[in-house]
């Protein structure tokens, strides 16, 4: 039998067009296997700051119904972000925060992979592992390892074209995407 | 005691929210000398954009909360809790005034205050403002922690009166010892 391709979605935490992140999310479609194909999140940058009273009044902003329809529609998640003062940044964590009031909240029993790439020796680690504490709320499917997390982030993008240019980043994000499309297909909910 | 101004910021943007119920209450529960008052607001704030910051520079509500900030002996969060961790908006906030020079929360004393209607109380804010707020170089309060749970039937939903005296006696306590964080760590003049 053969399986279906995969349709992941990539969401980007950063939203500077020269981030290292958004160019880590630009070199994913050339290195994920045949059995996946990837597209980019619809942009959260619009939402406004999450208060229930925008909700109440005037229900959820159609830039919030946008982005939770791509999620839901996706077969898994790969979320690519920076770290802002040892954690989240605070507008990906506003667009979790938004879909998390839905119902059918679109997160929930979805295949999540992680990725973050940073200047310094951590690469992006503490957000990370506040990602999965905060996507446990809203009752995701985690995956687990191999994690791809590019520390010295100037080293090892070119500086014009940023592109990706470390070897063992590369071999790691090819792993990581191999692995990710196995662990869709053993979590998903059978046909 | 010296007199004190602090400014208090709250998590949530909704009118009827818990935490903006505890950070109303609590210039009645300060100490003499101690003055609580409410950080403007961070509602309008894009999200943040290096991009933006380049280009246009901090927008003007970013530099208005930074200097009530930096004008204060201290800072009071009073947060709800959103998916295990910190409001986005809070966050988004604290990311934007973390990127100017001067950058407002170094060296100042902070302490964390948070509400929720389930049995934590917000454990979970907390520790992650906690570990952004070292990051940025403050002094954050370690005891007593002030964890509001089961909030429904402590507030009076109307008045926005906290009801439990044992909770009250215990902010009373934080501010108190806050007080004294203060005192320890301000710059010798």
């Amino acid at each position: 039998m053969t399986d279906r391709q995969l349709d992941v979605l990539v969401i980007c935490g950063s939203l500077r067009k020269g981030s290292y992140n958004a160019a880590l999310a630009r070199t994913l479609p050339a290195l994920a296997p045949a059995g996946i194909k990837l597209r980019d999140a619809p942009p959260f940058e619009r939402f406004p700051i999450y208060n229930f009273d925008i909700q109440h009044a005037t229900g959820f902003p159609a830039e919030v119904n946008t982005w939770a329809d791509a999620i839901r529609s996706a077969d898994g998640l790969i979320i690519v972000s920076p770290e802002y003062n040892w954690s989240i940044p605070g507008g990906l964590k506003n667009a979790i925060d938004w879909v998390s009031r839905m119902k059918e909240q679109p997160f929930k029993d979805k295949p999540v992979a992680l990725q973050s790439a940073a200047g310094g020796i951590l690469g992006g680690s503490r957000m990370q592992y506040h990602l999965r504490q905060s996507l446990t709320s809203v009752d995701v499917i985690l995956f687990g390892r191999p994690e791809v997390i590019v520390t010295f982030a100037a080293q090892k993008f070119d500086e014009k074209t940023l592109e990706l240019k470390d070897q063992t980043a590369i071999d790691m994000i090819k792993l990581q995407l191999a692995a990710f499309e196995k662990f869709i297909r053993r979590v998903s909910a059978k046909e | 005691m010296a007199n004190l101004n602090i400014v208090s910021i709250c998590g949530s943007l909704r009118k009827g929210s818990f935490n903006a119920m505890v950070q109303r209450l609590l210039p009645s529960l300060a100490p003499d000398g101690m003055t609580i008052k409410p950080a403007p607001s961070f509602a309008e704030f894009p999200l943040y954009n290096a991009d933006i910051q380049n280009s246009t520079g901090f927008p003007a509500p970013v530099n208005t909360l930074a200097d009530a900030i930096r004008a204060a002996d201290g800072v009071i969060f009073c947060s709800p809790e959103y998916n295990f961790s910190i409001p986005g908006g809070l966050k988004n906030a604290i990311d934007w005034v973390s990127r100017l020079q001067n950058q407002p929360f170094a060296g100042k004393p902070v302490a964390l205050q948070s509400a929720s209607a389930g049995p934590v109380g917000g454990a979970r804010v907390q520790y992650d403002l906690r570990r952004a707020m070292m990051f940025l170089d403050a002094f954050t309060l370690n005891k007593p922690e002030i964890f509001i749970g089961n909030s429904a039937s402590k507030f009076d939903e109307k008045t926005g009166e906290l009801k439990d005296e044992t909770t009250r006696g215990l902010i009373k306590q934080q501010l108190t010892a806050f007080a004294g964080l203060i005192a320890r760590v301000a710059a010798k003049s």
